[in-house]
């Protein structure tokens, strides 16, 4: 395809943007429903011209046309197909055009199943979306054009940052994307509510389902990163507090706060403000992460491509809308109806309690993220804050919060019985004291940590098994009744205890791997052998191999544990020929839910070679965790359902003492 | 031709977007606010009876829940009933929003595209251009295609004398460099290989002769006595190590050697002249202003042209150099290049003015700037 | 209690949270930043052994001494200052002689300093932003020339 036709597609799609940022909120603003209408046929069609300006630049890529400076800087005609796909957005030009995609079909995606969405509102998000839109494009086009062609062309192009080449790349970034600008839709929900002054019934319905979606590809994203960080950079590291990191993390946390909220503002109709804001702050900080990674301000792996203009651009775009979309909040939220009233101890106050908590986590990892950025513009002093800093308040806000998490689901809504759900709650307890006594046991004493939070995620696995098992009602209804309930709970309630489920086996993995890896950095030359977390590793021999595009060196060893054989581990030092690049090929064998990390260094004095192993017990639990948390948002996210939470009633029900009567209700009816 | 129309079709496309929905008589009435928000409520109250059938919820807490629901939807009718206004002034505002678009959209669009884009420029799939006849190749396919077979036969001097005077000229002194190594280790030495390796040197070094260089100038000499190339070069170096008369002698030697309408006789009248010797009997040349400018490879590569033509070409080039840092100073190599060039064509001025203008570019860069005044130094502009 | 009641402590409640994320934000920011150093700044301050550092440089030509159980000793330099480094473990894939580094860890008694980590550049365009201002205030290191 001609890159040309791409261009103009994206130039087009600016002016269709323009469009569609005024046109339907003046069609809003006026009563006048044809204009209304016009923001539905435009979010397709910028969705289109989007779609084609990135299907010519992937194609310029897959056929290497070196004309194009975007390609000529990024790829090689040496590289893996999928390689020169995946480099389309391995850089800084092509991934924002990725955003910007992303971006459009999500907005065609509201235009074509919103039509039971009050066409105002309709009208409204399409043009706040519209214009996130026009911000973008602009930025893209005068700033970061991936179109930009060279005269002449030369004839091979500079390839891809190695450690870019990796199908980890292939899937992190857009999964990331989906994550951040599907926050954009409940911001765009959130502004236009502010725009009318009104937040309508169906508001909550359409905003629940889009945070949850953003916030399950936000959740793979942040694993798949995590996953490719872990075995792409050979250190063995899983999380490294990196500045990028936490540009995802806080949007994480924002968005978790804000699928909560929303589920009290659908059922309950309940912290409407609140969700509001929230909805606001996600989208954000997501703003915020696409300028950390994007300007270059802080130093980071992500960082592609430093251009203060770019940055000063991203700034204004940040200052716009994170800008307008408070100063608008500050305006108008006071208009807003405030909605039921709930008794501290409740559904809707467990939910309070843990919005707090995240937001108070997201502010945490904010302050430890820019604190170096503003001390050095403030008095030039250069500090780093490590991961200690994020360790101790992220671990602080998080323990209470996960340590709460089995209580939240048992407890009623408007007014709930702490010391009932405790009672519920006994099973789990006394499972997780057997399990932190075996994990005191397996280490033989020592610390107190691993024994501590293995109890913990153990209490949260079983809690959450508890709360399916407590509304089905078995063990107080006949087992058929029981079942039949089972069935019949709705999905979203399957989904929220398997997420929760989730947080306990990631939970589970961490403890287990900082607490209980095992670490050998040493020389070892040909034959030689030597033993990491119980296993015995020799190196039997180191020999070249040719890919087609890079040298490796590849160290074969075979594992043996009690001199029993245990497969071999292939570990290569790998040298892309294009930019003379080395990089370490970690070689990983996964043992059960653990894993034998081991990664070939530099050639020592002496023959020997540089070896690092790695133990790390448990390890694939983080983003097995991370998994069943994503797939716990899915299945929340298939129940279409209408969701009314229905609370407890005021008078001490005569019928049947359930156990979600609460026999001494201390709360007085409204 | 192609293009154009699908330009076309793309803004035809962007246009009926706006002016499909305005047509006259496609308004369906659309759901209020108000009334979206009873059919929710509704909704809600079947939801609430499905759930009290199945037992999910028992009878008291599904009449606190309807009691709950009924409430908002008290409150939604009442909303319904007070919110009804019509839209007035309709017609004007969508044929203002059809202008809007009708005129708006190309014009935004072409005037964006055609500031930003290339449409005259076709795409250069990389297959294409490989297949393409060596007649109607470009220079880097052909290049590209020397290198592929250099790699499958590493050993094959010839490939690396061919490709290395193109390196040269293209401006890839280091493969130039190293081409025109690999075909004298491959081919042996001789002197036309051997002055390459030297001009691309100097080219490579910015005009100065280094020590290699001129290794590589005297290895020539050792096998063509009388190579002028060579032999004006190591006067070259003789000049920059400082021995002027030394220099002045080499030049003098090779013009009295030469043939009287040899194209170089003008540039040894110039290098002459600059040391301060007497321009040889036989000099019919007159250019005025010349030496190892920019790149020397280049100096040599125009020895085929008339005095007056190379004069110009050496002067082009610095002034190209010197108007692309007007426009973008960031180059500091650049800048340092263009003060030996002007100096070196006898234009102190202009060389001073560069490093004036280099260290106001670099004003914040003490590095740059301490770089700046050394070459000034050693070219005795002052500071 | 009464709705105001209950908003009331609601609201206190939310405080009380966020008065301990703040107290817990500030506790952990005066125990666990690192300062950023470059050699000639470690050597005007005399910095005292045992303190926690970023150390930013170039790692000095000729420098790297590797010996055969891991250990690894190399200076880093930004033209005003060196100060030598001991390291064990494996190097980063892209520390290079003449290239920029930083590695964290703390001062020795003797007046070297002793690395617990050590990391390069991530792709060869790129320089620790760090270390880049470091050397660009020594005049060691000008914009452009970032690439080996």
């Amino acid at each position: 395809m001609n890159p040309e036709i791409g261009h103009y597609a994206l130039v087009l799609s600016l002016a269709v943007a323009i469009l569609m940022t005024v046109i339907p909120i003046w069609g809003a603003r006026s009563g006048d429903e044809a204009l209304m209408r016009v923001g539905s046929t435009l979010a397709l069609v910028l969705a289109g011209f989007v779609s084609l300006a990135f299907a010519a630049l992937v194609s310029a890529y897959v056929q290497s046309d070196f004309s194009v400076l975007n390609v000529v800087e990024n790829s090689h005609s040496a590289k893996p197909l999928l390689y020169r796909i995946t480099g389309t957005w391995g850089n800084h030009e092509g991934s924002m055009l990725l955003w910007v995609l992303v971006l459009a079909v999500f907005g065609a995606l509201v235009a074509l199943f919103g039509t039971n969405l009050p066409a105002r509102l309709k009208a409204n998000v399409l043009g706040v979306q519209g214009s996130i839109a026009v911000a973008f494009l602009l930025f893209i086009l005068l700033t970061s054009n991936p179109f930009t062609r060279v005269v002449p062309p030369p004839a091979e192009g500079n390839d891809l940052n190695p450690i870019l080449q990796d199908i980890g790349l292939a899937i992190h970034p857009p999964l990331l994307y989906l994550g951040y600008v599907g926050f954009s839709i409940t911001f765009a929900f959130a502004v236009a509510a502010l725009i009318e002054g009104r937040i309508d019934a169906a508001w909550a319905r359409w905003v629940r389902p889009w945070a949850l979606a953003a916030w399950g590809f936000l959740t793979l994203g942040i694993a798949m990163g995590s996953y490719w960080a872990y075995y792409e950079l050979g250190w063995g590291g899983w999380w490294f507090w990196d500045p990028v990191e936490n540009a995802s993390l806080m949007p994480w946390f924002a968005g978790t706060a804000l699928i909560h909220s929303a589920v009290v503002m659908e059922k309950r109709d309940a912290l409407k403000v609140w969700t509001v804001l929230l909805a606001i702050l996600a989208f954000s900080l997501s703003l915020l992460g696409t300028f950390l990674v994007r300007s270059g301000v802080l130093t980071s792996v992500h960082a592609f491509a430093t251009d203060p203009s770019r940055g000063v651009f991203i700034l204004g775009i940040l200052i716009f809308f994170i800008g307008g979309s408070l100063a608008l909040y500050a305006l108008r939220a006071p208009t807003l109806r405030q909605g039921g009233i709930f008794a501290p101890v409740s559904r809707e106050g467990a939910l309070v309690l843990n919005n707090l908590l995240l937001t108070a986590a997201a502010a945490a990892v904010l302050v430890g993220t820019l604190y170096p950025l503003a001390l050095e513009a403030f008095n030039g002093e250069k500090i780093t804050v490590g991961p200690p800093y994020f360790n101790l308040t992220v671990g602080a806000l998080m323990l209470p919060v996960v340590f709460a998490m089995p209580f939240g689901p048992l407890l009623a809504w408007k007014r709930g019985d702490l010391a009932g759900a405790a009672q519920r709650m006994m099973a789990a307890f006394g499972l997780a004291i057997v399990a932190g006594a075996l994990a005191l046991w397996a280490q033989g004493g020592g610390p107190l940590l691993a024994p501590f939070g293995m109890g913990l995620a153990v209490f949260v696995v079983i809690g959450a098994a508890v709360e399916i098992v407590e509304r089905a009602g078995f063990g107080r209804l006949p087992a058929a009744t029981a079942f039949a309930r089972l069935r019949g709970l709705p999905r979203s309630a399957f989904g929220g205890a398997l997420a929760h489920a989730g947080i306990g086996v990631c939970l589970f993995g961490i403890i287990a791997e900082t607490s209980w890896n095992a670490e050998r950095i040493t020389g070892v030359k040909v034959g030689g052998s030597f033993e990491v977390g119980g296993y015995e590793l020799t190196l039997d021999r180191l020999e070249p191999r040719n890919g087609p595009n890079y040298r490796d060196l590849v160290g074969v060893f075979s594992v043996r544990k009690g001199g029993v054989d245990a497969g071999t581990i292939e570990s290569a030092k790998r040298l892309f020929t294009a930019r003379n690049m080395p990089t370490t090929e970690a070689g990983i064998r996964t043992i059960g839910f653990s894993q034998l990390y081991v990664s070939v260094g530099d050639e020592l004095p002496g023959g020997a070679v540089g070896v690092r192993a790695y133990w790390k017990p448990f390890v694939t639990l983080i983003w097995i965790g991370a998994l069943i948390m994503a797939l716990g948002g899915v299945l929340s996210l298939s129940d279409r359902r209408l969701r009314v939470g229905a609370p407890k009633p005021a008078k001490k029900p005569k019928a049947r003492p359930g156990p979600d009567a609460d026999p001494a209700a201390p709360v007085p009816a409204e | 031709m192609l293009l154009w129309i699908a330009f076309s079709l793309m803004t035809a496309a962007a246009i009926l977007a706006v002016l499909w929905p305005l047509r006259a008589g496609a308004s369906a009435p659309a759901a209020s606010a108000a009334q979206a928000d009873l059919a929710v409520y509704r909704d809600q109250l079947a939801e609430i009876e499905r759930d009290r059938e199945s037992g999910l919820i028992g009878p008291a807490e599904g009449e606190a829940a309807r009691a709950e629901v009924a409430r908002r939807i008290l409150r939604a009718t009442a909303e319904a009933e007070a919110g009804r206004v019509t839209a007035c002034g309709a017609d004007l505002r969508r044929r203002a929003v059809a202008v809007i678009a009708l005129l708006g959209v190309p014009l935004l669009a072409s005037g964006l595209y055609f500031t930003l884009g290339s449409p005259l420029y076709p795409p250069q799939p990389l297959a294409q251009r490989l297949e393409a006849r060596p007649d109607q190749s470009d220079i880097a396919i052909l290049i590209r295609k020397v290198e592929g077979h250099l790699e499958a036969n590493p050993d094959d001097g010839r490939g690396y004398e061919v490709v290395a005077p193109i390196y040269a000229r293209i401006g890839r002194l280091d493969d130039a460099v190293r081409a025109w190594s690999n075909a004298i280790r491959l081919l042996g030495s001789n002197a036309q290989r051997q002055t390459g390796l030297g001009e691309a040197l100097v080219a490579q070094s910015g005009g100065v002769v280094t020590a290699e260089a001129k290794a590589a100038f005297q290895a020539a000499l050792a096998q063509a006595p009388d190579d002028p190339k060579a032999r004006y070069f190591l006067g070259l170096a003789a000049e920059q190590d400082g021995q002027p008369a030394e220099a002045a002698r080499l030049w003098s030697a090779l013009a009295a050697a030469s043939p009287p309408d040899a194209p170089w006789q003008g540039l040894l009248r110039e290098s002459l002249a600059r040391v301060g010797a007497p321009a040889p009997a036989v000099a019919p040349g007159q250019g005025s202003g010349q030496g190892a400018g920019p790149g020397a490879a280049d100096v040599a590569a125009a020895g085929s042209l008339s005095p007056e033509e190379r004069q110009q070409m050496v002067r082009g080039m610095v002034q190209r150099l010197s108007d692309r840092l007007a426009q973008d100073g960031d180059d500091l190599d650049g800048w340092l290049r263009l003060m030996r060039a002007w100096n070196v064509l006898g234009e102190a001025d202009k060389a001073k003015a560069a490093a004036a203008d280099a260290r106001t570019h670099f004003a914040k860069d003490d590095g740059a700037l301490g770089r700046i005044d050394t070459l000034a130094r050693e070219l005795g502009l002052g500071s | 209690m009464t709705r105001k009641g209950r908003r009331l402590l609601l609201i206190s409640g939310a405080l009380g949270v966020l008065a301990v994320a703040a107290g817990l934000v500030l506790f952990a920011l005066s125990d666990t930043i690192v300062f950023f150093r470059s050699p000639s700044e470690i050597a005007a301050e005399r910095t005292a052994p045992g303190t926690r550092l970023r150390l930013g440089g170039l790692v000095k030509d000729g420098s790297v001494v590797k010996s055969d159980n891991t250990h690894v000793r190399f200076v880093v330099t930004d033209g005003g200052g060196d100060l030598a480094v001991n390291y064990v473990g494996l190097l980063p894939d892209l520390f290079r002689e003449g290239q920029g580094v930083i590695a964290e860890g703390t001062m020795a008694p003797d007046g070297t300093f002793t690395a617990d980590s050590v990391l390069a550049k991530h792709d060869e365009n790129y320089m620790p932003k760090e270390v880049a201002d470091a050397l660009k205030k020594q005049g060691v290191w000008k914009e452009g020339e970032g690439k080996p």
